[in-house]
């Protein structure tokens, strides 16, 4: 099978010199969900504008379906990837919503019938029915951003990029995405690449994590990631409070096997460890719980 | 600060309103630049009262109305003042040796009265349509697509201008400034609009690769339905034929 992402030894540098990329390699699979994380500045938003073409890069280092996308027809390069940025007024530049969501369909040059189905099933996908006659200077930050989103799932791209889609988000909204972004994951085999810096909310985005610093430093499951504290402080990152939490447990005498990430896994674990210890769970304090919750608590602390 | 939102009142329901876009665009323009061309002062008044008179056709707020007006007239007010001294002929009265002319006053007035009605049918024109519409129609009438794009571009990009500007504006008085006419305040003030374009570069660049990558290649692909009716060509002739009869008004008193 062709991966859905290839990246290999990718150097770039901006025009006044800044050194924002080197030698970064990354490799996706078809139907994986990636985030990208990383400090401020890293360089998330220079590797995404290279999986869009808009920066070149001539050595073929970047390939989409195993071609590389410097090489690629504009026409076949919006149907394989799409992506979102994070500031949505920039990518909403036409008069009202509906042309907004309709304009990459007409570019790849859709029957009318067919764009109108497009625009409709993507202002639906994101929450925004009925907002097809609104104009962007009208609408909140968080609505901006869903309706970019959607202005890029009408292309119906096979990698859907999205650059910080969480940010400014209410927590329903936030919640919204997470579903949408899932099920497009699920339901149409469409493979994520996701930069955020929402450690909490990235376990359900997840399948494998890249931490990127210029170059990439690490890799691995959300759960290798943030079991080593060095790595995770060493790049401005944090691990998910309950990740710490149960950790923080262990120390109480939980003998929980694996540290979970999300609530559903930690319903899991509990329920596991629990009836491993015939339905009981014994909590103890001795003189050295404390030194333990401390040093896991400065081991993640900045 | 106020946004220049000139279809605020394009969802009201009036003749104007429902006048087919591309039939509307064209009859305007052509009522425009035929009563631009008026000479008598007296007809003039009548195609300002006739142009009023559309305007209330069309139902738009009229406070609103003068409001978006008044740039326009601000701008050509100074001809109302110069032109009373600037054309000769025969002279009213001076003042401090300068002559205050008949035929100054009278083409100082024409001006205004000129520009007063074409202002008001454009804005009339613009503010019975949502500018999607206007626009979708320019490119309908085959007019050059960069130079719609450069309209609808303009426009949906002068909000983000104005609010980028408010959130400066306040992230600086925030911060204890305040405009005074000194050298200080000038340069803090230069470097604001300075910093305003930068940003504008950029955000053009950036609109342009979120464009690009939507396939975007300088072609540019709406979708259009616009249908005339009966009712549009009724218009478009009674307001042709009042035109017309302005013309010949004014041909007659010659
Ligand atoms: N147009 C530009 N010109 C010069 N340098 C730039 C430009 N854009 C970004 N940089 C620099 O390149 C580096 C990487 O920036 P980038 O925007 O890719 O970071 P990021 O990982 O997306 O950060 P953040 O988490 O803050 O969004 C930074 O040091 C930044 O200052
Ligand atoms: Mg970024």
């Amino acid at each position: 099978m062709k991966k859905a992402i290839s990246i290999t030894s990718l150097n770039y540098s901006y025009p006044d010199g800044t050194k924002a990329l080197d030698d970064v390699n990354i490799e996706v699979e078809q139907g994986e969900k990636i985030v990208i994380m990383g400090p401020n500045g890293a360089g998330k938003t220079t590797l995404f504008l290279h999986l869009n073409g808009i920066i070149r890069s001539d050595d073929g280092n970047v390939k989409i379906f195993g071609s590389s996308i410097g090489d690629m027809k504009v026409e076949d390069r919006i149907k394989e990837v799409g992506v979102v940025f994070a500031e949505p007024d920039d990518q909403l530049f036409m008069s009202t919503v509906y042309d907004d969501v309709a304009f990459g369909p007409l570019n790849m040059g859709l029957s009318e019938e067919e764009v109108g189905r497009r625009v409709k099933k993507a202002l639906a996908t994101v929450g925004l029915e009925g907002f097809e006659e609104r104009v962007p200077h009208h609408m909140s930050f968080g609505q901006k951003k869903k309706a970019a989103l959607a202005a890029v799932l009408s292309m119906e791209p096979r990698v859907l990029i999205l650059d910080e889609p969480t940010a400014n988000l209410d927590p329903k909204s936030k919640a919204d995405l997470i579903r949408v972004i899932n099920d497009l994951n699920r339901n149409e085999g469409v493979t994520t690449v996701i930069a955020m810096h929402d450690v909490n909310a990235l376990a359900d985005l997840a399948d494998r994590v890249y931490v990127l610093n210029r170059t990439i430093v690490a890799e691995g499951t959300p759960r290798d990631i943030f079991s080593d504290p060095v790595l995770v402080k060493e790049n401005n990152l944090d691990a998910p409070d309950l990740f710490k939490f149960f950790k923080i447990m262990r120390c109480f005498g939980a003998d929980c096997s694996q540290t979970p990430m999300s609530i559903d896994e930690s319903v899991t674990v509990m329920t596991k460890m629990i009836e491993s210890l015939e339905g009981e769970l014994y909590l103890t304090v001795d003189e050295n719980t404390h030194s333990l919750v401390n040093e896991i608590i400065a081991s993640y602390r900045h | 600060m106020k946004y220049p939102e000139i279809d605020k009142y394009a969802e009201l329901d009036s003749v104007i309103h429902r006048f087919d876009p591309r039939a509307k665009i064209i009859t305007f323009t052509l009522l425009i630049f035929s009563f631009v061309f008026i000479e008598n002062l007296g007809v003039a008044f009548l195609t300002l009262l006739f142009s009023f008179f559309i305007l209330l056709l069309s139902k738009i707020p009229l406070g609103f109305m003068f409001d978006r007006m008044k740039p326009g007239l601000i701008f050509v007010f100074p001809f109302l003042v110069i032109m009373p001294f600037a054309v000769e002929g025969n002279v009213l009265f001076s003042i401090y040796g300068l002559n205050i002319t008949y035929e100054g006053v009278y083409y100082g007035i024409l001006v205004f009265v000129r520009a007063a009605t074409s202002i008001m049918f454009a804005l009339t024109m613009l503010g019975t349509t949502k500018m999607d519409v206007t626009m979708k129609s320019l490119y309908s009438l085959k007019v050059p697509a960069p130079l719609v794009q450069t309209l609808m571009f303009s426009y949906r990009y002068v909000f983000v201008f104005i609010d980028e500007f408010i959130s400066m504006w306040t992230a600086m008085t925030s911060k204890g400034f305040k405009l005074k006419a000194n050298k200080h305040s000038l340069s803090v003030v230069g470097n604001i609009v300075g910093m305003l374009l930068v940003r504008s570069c950029e955000r053009a660049e950036r609109v342009h690769h979120s464009m690009s990558s939507k396939g975007y290649t300088g072609e540019s692909r709406t979708i259009v339905k616009f249908k005339m009716q009966m009712t549009d060509y009724c218009l478009v002739a009674f307001l042709v034929g009042i035109a017309l009869i302005f013309k010949m008004y004014e041909m007659s008193l010659l």
